[in-house]
């Protein structure tokens, strides 16, 4: 486990964010983008979503498909009303674990990076968003493990 | 299989119900695949959550993903190979179950 300096685990088991006012805006700004695919059917982020559970059928179980949604707005509504605390327990440190996981994904599918080669080719301004989300999930991971 | 063949000449209904427990045999996969910005330390926390795998398992795991391009996390019954699906996709991962041939 290497030593986080964004997300620290307290000795309560409350998750201290240290972030600043501009790190708070960033995170804001990709929950805010998590929420507007909800009321946006064609919206490019939709298939990260709302992916199919088995692909080789048609529709999915319309039960799975509401389950699937219900949890994943509520967990964006908690991570978007949490993102100015100072402290997440462990429900909201998953929630904005789970937001920022989805949001990384629909950005990596708007930009079109499916392999590796796809992210070597791209410049670092490009991946600038990218690497902002992985170092935040890569910490965020590592202080709900401790 | 053997007994598909005896049933088909007596009863269709049977048939049916015998092919459908015969189906059920064969177990349905949840298929984890790769995507090129995830971080490993988080397929690994998520798989650890959803599945109460051990930190070996699901490092192994997490790594088949990431060298083969998609790893077999669970196998079982069509329902809860869905629901561990859902899950998986709640946690923002590429995931998909397959029936195992």
């Amino acid at each position: 486990m290497g030593a986080t300096t964004i997300f620290i685990r307290r000795r309560d088991g409350r998750i201290e964010v240290r972030l600043n006012e501009r790190g708070r805006d960033f995170v804001r700004r990709q929950f805010e983008r998590l929420m507007a695919v909800d009321g946006e059917a064609d919206h490019a982020w939709r298939s990260v979503v709302n992916q199919p559970i088995d692909p080789a059928d048609d529709v999915d179980d319309p039960v799975w498909v509401l389950e699937r949604e219900r949890v994943a707005s509520s967990n964006t509504e908690l991570a978007l009303v949490t993102v100015d605390e100072e402290f997440l327990n462990n429900a909201e440190a998953w929630a904005w674990l789970c937001s920022l996981q989805h949001v990384l994904r629909g950005i990596s599918l708007e930009q079109r990076l499916f392999s590796d080669e796809d992210v070597a080719a791209r410049s670092d301004d490009e991946l600038n968003d990218v690497r902002v989300l992985q170092l935040l999930l890569f910490e965020l991971a590592d202080v709900i493990e401790s | 299989m053997g007994a598909t063949v005896t049933q088909r000449s007596t009863s269709t209904d049977s048939t049916v119900a015998l092919q459908d427990a015969v189906a059920t045999k064969h177990p349905w996969n949840v298929v984890v695949w790769n995507d090129p910005v995830t971080p490993m330390s988080v397929v690994v926390i998520i798989l650890r959550k959803i599945f109460q795998y051990s930190n070996a398992k699901a490092t192994k795991l997490m790594m088949t993903v990431h060298n083969e391009g998609r790893a077999i996390v669970w196998s079982g019954e069509k329902d809860r190979a869905e629901a561990y699906c859902v899950q998986l996709h709640t946690h923002g991962l590429h995931a998909s179950i397959e029936q195992d041939n």
